[in-house]
């Protein structure tokens, strides 16, 4: 991988949107986060391989569906993969009074290992992969202004208890913009301060003051653009006569049509066989 | 390797985000040469290549196809020493002056010396050194702060900063974006100085014709990762079928030139630096003298 230590942007896939026009892309984003939540929930209590098997496949669908490639969810996962294998290091040491039943494998000491928590293992690992497809699949087929008007439009009710609605979704949309703006930012310091001798993570890792130390100068000029963007972010609202807390019509209105009615009911269903269906494995 | 060229690139090619959706050719087949000690421009409009081109010279990319050699030193080489090759290209980014972090302006400077491993003394030596070459008093504003300073004088410490290093090949993109006509000029100078004075090879990119008037030995002329044509500045901007038909900017002197031309006067059309433009105007003139 020579010659790409530095291209950061091309390792986030947060807030990077990929039109290709497909049905999945032209779908109410309010019904693509309603369906999102459904089905992360029932993945989240799905616990058979069988039934989780069927749900990476499903995953695996969408991207189809939606014509973006696979590659993209597989870049999302990689990054995850040290977390997924400590969760499953800890799951496997410390799991097996809740996991403990199913047949005994190993007895050796304090370590338990039970066929229940070998499943408990894997299935955490898969659920992990298919939320990750999954938010993958929102995010690239969504842009994130209809994102946020998809949030912004589901939250209405809680107008009613006082909750800024509108200002939260603000806040949302521009953390998730400006992702990849930093990202970019980021790498422009970090060459830059490259070209003039920096060195980034090739300390050995137990000296971690030195590799500290090494980051200072690229959060530090970064933290200066931030600010600095920050403020004519403000300047360019007030210029068009941002006030908080007025009373905002909206641009785009969402209008649910026949194939969004279609799709939210098929994710409706798909998530109660998920958790309804009583699968043998 | 053709002689005596520090920097060579031969048919080079990038494609960012390659078998991706966003697929983007930056670079399709560049050619280079570089003398030592010359001052070269790369002009072409955005998105034709050049900072992508310029982040080849110092290892930040490595050649995707194509080679890059830096005095004999092949880029694509696995084994490359990377730190030693950025010292000896000293890149300088556009906006300079954002990647500064320390609080005191010889401490910043200090920075590059510092990660070299040199002994104190010769760090301080290559700061004021450095200080002194971009025309910053080096008693006077070592120990100021940083963030006091005016654009200008930010642009030079950033360029000190790099100078600190002392390469062999100073590469700067777009050195005077954004700085005042006064700050602008000098800082051409200080340029220029540096190629003279401390022979040190120089290629910039810019978009402002008068400056690559002024300062380049040689221009190169890129669009869509291709470059098209390149030459002296009398070659290029001397030549009105050629800025024609690559679309190129001419600095205001060209123009002025080509009007009088127009009219029926006889001037030289590649005598468009400043002396020599006003040289010509002032020979039309002459008759009417009296």
């Amino acid at each position: 991988m020579a010659g790409f230590e530095f291209e950061l942007s091309r390792n986030i896939t947060i807030g990077q949107y990929l039109p290709t026009g497909s049905l999945v892309h032209r779908l109410d984003p309010r019904v693509k986060l309603l369906s999102f939540t459904i089905l992360v929930i029932a993945m989240a209590i799905c616990d058979t391989y069988v039934g989780n098997i069927i749900a990476l496949a499903f995953a695996i669908c969408l991207f189809y569906i939606s014509r973006i490639p696979i590659s993209y969810g597989l870049s999302g996962v990689k990054p995850a993969i040290p977390f997924i294998l400590i969760l499953a290091v800890l799951q496997l040491m410390f799991y097996n009074k809740v996991a403990s039943g199913g047949t005994v494998l190993v007895d050796h000491g304090f370590i338990l290992i039970t066929s229940d928590s070998i499943r408990l293992v894997i299935v955490s690992a898969l659920r992990f992969i298919e939320i990750i497809f999954l938010s993958s699949v929102l995010t690239l087929s969504t842009s994130t202004t209809q994102i946020t008007h998809g949030i912004e439009s589901l939250l209405r009710p809680l107008k009613y208890v006082k909750f800024p609605v509108h200002e939260f979704a603000l806040i949302i949309t521009i953390a998730i913009r400006f992702v990849p703006t930093f990202a970019m930012e980021m790498e422009k310091m970090m060459k830059a301060q490259a070209s003039r001798g920096a060195e980034f993570g090739t300390g050995a890792w137990w000296r971690i003051i030195q590799r500290t130390k090494d980051v200072f100068p690229i959060i530090i000029p970064l933290f200066n653009v931030a600010m600095a963007r920050a403020e004519d972010l403000v300047l360019a609202m007030e210029a068009r006569c941002y006030t908080p807390g007025n009373e905002r019509s909206i641009y785009t209105k969402y209008k649910a049509q026949n194939k969004d009615y279609i799709a939210i009911l098929f994710c409706i269903l798909f998530a109660s066989l998920l958790l309804l269906f009583p699968f043998p494995y | 390797m053709s002689e005596s060229a520090i920097l060579e690139v031969n048919n080079l090619y990038h494609t960012y985000m390659e078998k991706t959706p966003l697929e983007y050719k930056a670079l399709a087949g560049i050619n280079l040469q570089v003398k030592k000690g010359e001052c070269v421009a790369v002009i072409g409009h955005t998105g034709s290549g050049k900072s992508t081109l310029i982040q080849h010279f110092n290892g930040l990319m490595r050649p995707q196809r194509g080679e890059v050699l830096v005095d004999g030193q092949n880029l694509s080489d696995p084994k490359l020493d990377v730190k030693a090759l950025r010292r000896k290209v000293g890149l300088v980014f556009q906006n300079p002056e954002d990647q500064i972090f320390e609080k005191l302006i010889g401490d910043d400077i200090a920075y590059g010396p510092l990660k070299m491993g040199l002994p104190l003394k010769e760090v301080r030596d290559r700061v004021k050194w450095a200080m002194e070459l971009v025309g910053l008093s080096f008693e006077e504003l070592k120990d100021r702060v940083t963030y006091a300073l005016s654009g200008g004088q930010k642009r030079k410490v950033a360029l000190a900063g790099v100078l600190a290093l002392k390469p062999e090949i100073l590469v700067l993109d777009e050195p005077t974006a954004g700085l005042d006509p006064f700050s602008r000029q000098e800082l051409l100078d200080r340029i220029a100085l540096l190629n003279k004075q401390e022979k040190m090879t120089v290629i910039f990119v810019s978009h402002n014709m008068e400056e690559v008037a002024y300062l380049a030995q040689r221009i190169y002329v890129l669009a869509d990762g291709k470059n098209l044509i390149d030459g002296t500045p009398r070659e290029i901007f001397g030549n009105t079928e050629i800025l024609r038909r690559h679309h190129i900017a001419a600095p205001q002197t060209v123009e002025i030139l080509a009007h009088l031309k127009q009219r029926g006067y006889s001037v030289d059309l590649k005598a468009f630096e400043r002396e020599s433009a006003a040289k010509e105007i002032v020979s039309i003139l002459q008759p009417f003298r009296r």
